[in-house]
């Protein structure tokens, strides 16, 4: 190892400060929104303090009793437990298929599903049309099947496949054994990796399911849940009225405290956060392998 | 039975890609809520460059492009370069375990989280603006200062996740280049710009040829998020991706929101084909990305 000089201790105590910063920056705003969800009263939010000053869990009880809030949630939960197995299934099959070397007109594949689409395709209203022709308007369906099947995710997984050996599943084929046999008894359990970080990448993607529910869903009993957290967090501050109400249904006095009316948005934040926030780990471990690098690279 | 494998791909991809693919044809129709009325030519296209709304939203759209070239994209190399710097591991790592988190968090979070976090009666931002003496400020309140805001959340959200490509490209350089450069006595920058980042130059090259084909995309979910509803912000907020959801889904006005679509992508395409064949004269082997 070479010898560090005075000027290079410097830069790294330096290097590890300024890193230092970033990463409170990173946090502390998730924090704040942390200690907003806990804090029951308005008057203490304003305080430099990161923690309640007046605990309550009373937000997050608010949201198991509206059903407006919790339908959402379970919408985004379906949605995801749904989505996400679906996705996996189609691509994996699909994969299997491209990735045989030697089929015949096996580069139509790579056009159909990847090239001809990222360069032409109809837009919003075409698809809210399409949407609307197939009757799925305000139907979670809407927002599971149209991105089941990826072009881009079926390559991902193709090129996991080709790094398996072919010696694995050759002595299988020479046992007369059928293709969704070798299939299912020897490709898939090798493909674990790869199918868990695209399954966690889809899983989050349904998760956090905007767009497409602005788009197509209008019934709020059929909204995702970060639609619901919107509204909630941009209507709800400095709607007195309607605080003053929800305060009188959970037995609050309105004229004794003034409510923090950035909890119940903290909390669905909160909560929105969780999940991801559990399988973050599993999701870190994928980064290492290199699969999500390369699946940027294309 | 193996084409049967990819027979539910193909059916999907070709209902929800190959179906709605003629509806671009909409652009040159004229196509209300009822359906389709006539065909109409370049009719919607005059009428959308005719319109202010319309050219204030492309302006937009390029400010926050501009943006997003001069310090988004830039944000995670030199993020990279000083993580790699770091010899502690066990720091190195927390860094990046933290930083790398915003990025799988939806925007509706992301954007929650900074409009109370900015929050003019209750934010901490504010509390602390106060505590040192200042006026309590309303962020969400001055359009001119929004992109920059917008700007600052964007490299919040993905400058960890971002640099993790470029982690793997510094990692893949020759460490005898930087103790064969520390005997002939180069200084740390020298380092960095003579080893370090020709080292990592194709890795930039390719996401940057890579990223104009998203280039006019992306940013819906995050000016929605934050300014719908807002009417303070529209002359800096505006952009093309709010203006086709806003004419198209909520205004009913199919037409001039396919049109504006269709504009949209004519442009990335165009960028994006130019900027693979620039970057022959930029790659070792003189060869284009694509």
């Amino acid at each position: 190892m070479l010898k560090r000089s005075l000027g290079e201790k410097v830069f790294n105590v330096f290097n590890m400060l300024i890193m230092c910063v970033f990463t409170f920056i990173i946090l502390i705003p998730v924090i704040f929104v942390l200690r907003n969800s806990l804090e029951l009263s308005e008057t203490a939010t304003a305080s430099l303090k990161l923690w309640p000053e007046d605990f309550s869990l009373v937000f997050y009880g608010m949201m198991l009793q509206d059903s407006a809030i919790y339908r959402p949630l379970l919408n985004s939960v379906i949605v995801t437990v749904v989505g996400t197995p679906l996705t996996l299934l189609i691509n994996s099959l699909g994969a299997y298929t491209m990735s045989k070397r030697d089929l015949p007109g096996r580069n139509f594949f790579a056009y159909y599903m990847v090239i001809i689409p990222m360069l032409i395709g109809g837009g919003t209203i075409p698809g809210f049309l399409l949407i609307r022709q197939l009757g799925m308007i305000d139907t979670l369906w809407a927002l599971i099947i149209p991105g089941l099947a990826s072009g881009w995710n079926m390559t991902i997984i193709r090129n996991y496949y080709w790094s398996i050996p072919a010696e694995l599943t050759e002595s299988a084929r020479i046992d007369g054994a059928p293709e969704l046999t070798i299939f299912v008894k020897i490709i898939l359990p090798l493909s674990k990796p790869v199918l868990s970080a695209l399954g966690l990448m889809a899983g989050i993607g349904y998760w956090n399911l905007f767009y497409a529910a602005m788009i197509y869903i209008r019934d709020p009993r059929k909204w995702t849940f970060p639609v619901k957290m919107r509204e909630t967090i941009i209507k709800n501050e400095g709607n007195d009225k309607l605080w003053e109400e929800l305060m009188i249904g959970m037995g609050l006095d309105p004229t004794e405290l003034l409510i923090n009316q950035q909890g119940l948005g903290g909390a669905m934040m909160i909560v929105s956060m969780i999940p991801i926030l559990m399988v973050y780990p599993f999701l870190q471990k994928h980064f290492a392998g290199g699969i999500m690098v390369g699946s940027v690279k294309g | 039975m193996i084409y049967l494998m990819i027979v539910p791909g193909l059916i999907l991809y070709y209902i929800f890609h190959y179906v709605t693919m003629p509806g671009i044809m909409i652009a040159f129709q004229e196509f209300t809520t009822g359906g389709f009325k006539y065909w109409c030519g370049f009719e919607n296209f005059d009428k959308l460059f005719g319109l202010r709304a319309f050219w204030d939203a492309f302006r937009n759209t390029w400010v926050f492009i501009g943006l997003d070239y001069v310090f988004i994209r830039p944000s995670p190399i030199i993020f990279a370069l000083c993580l790699n710097e770091i010899r502690v591991m066990w720091f190195k790592k927390t860094v990046q375990t933290i930083s790398t988190l915003p990025n799988f968090l939806t925007w509706v979070v992301i954007g929650g989280i900074f409009i109370q976090l900015l929050s003019k009666s209750s934010g901490y931002v504010n509390s602390i603006i106060e505590a040192l003496g200042g006026e309590r400020i309303y962020f969400f309140g001055l359009p001119e200062l929004f992109p920059w805001l917008l700007t600052g959340m964007r490299i919040w959200k993905g400058v960890g996740y971002s640099s993790i490509i470029y982690l793997a490209a510094l990692g893949g350089v020759d460490p005898e280049l930087y103790e064969a450069s520390v005997i002939d006595g180069a200084s740390r920058i020298q380092q960095t710009w003579h080893i370090t980042l020709p080292g990592i130059k194709n890795t930039i090259v390719v996401l940057l040829v890579m990223s104009f084909s998203g280039i006019m995309g992306g940013l819906f979910e995050p000016v929605f998020v934050l300014t719908d509803g807002n009417s303070l912000l529209d002359t800096t907020s505006k952009v093309l991706d709010v203006y086709i959801y806003e004419t198209g889904i909520r205004q009913g006005k199919f037409s001039m929101s396919t049109t504006t679509g269709l504009f949209n992508s004519i442009i990335s395409t165009v960028l994006m084909l130019s900027a693979n064949f620039a970057s022959k004269y930029l790659t070792e082997d003189g060869r284009t990305i694509i």
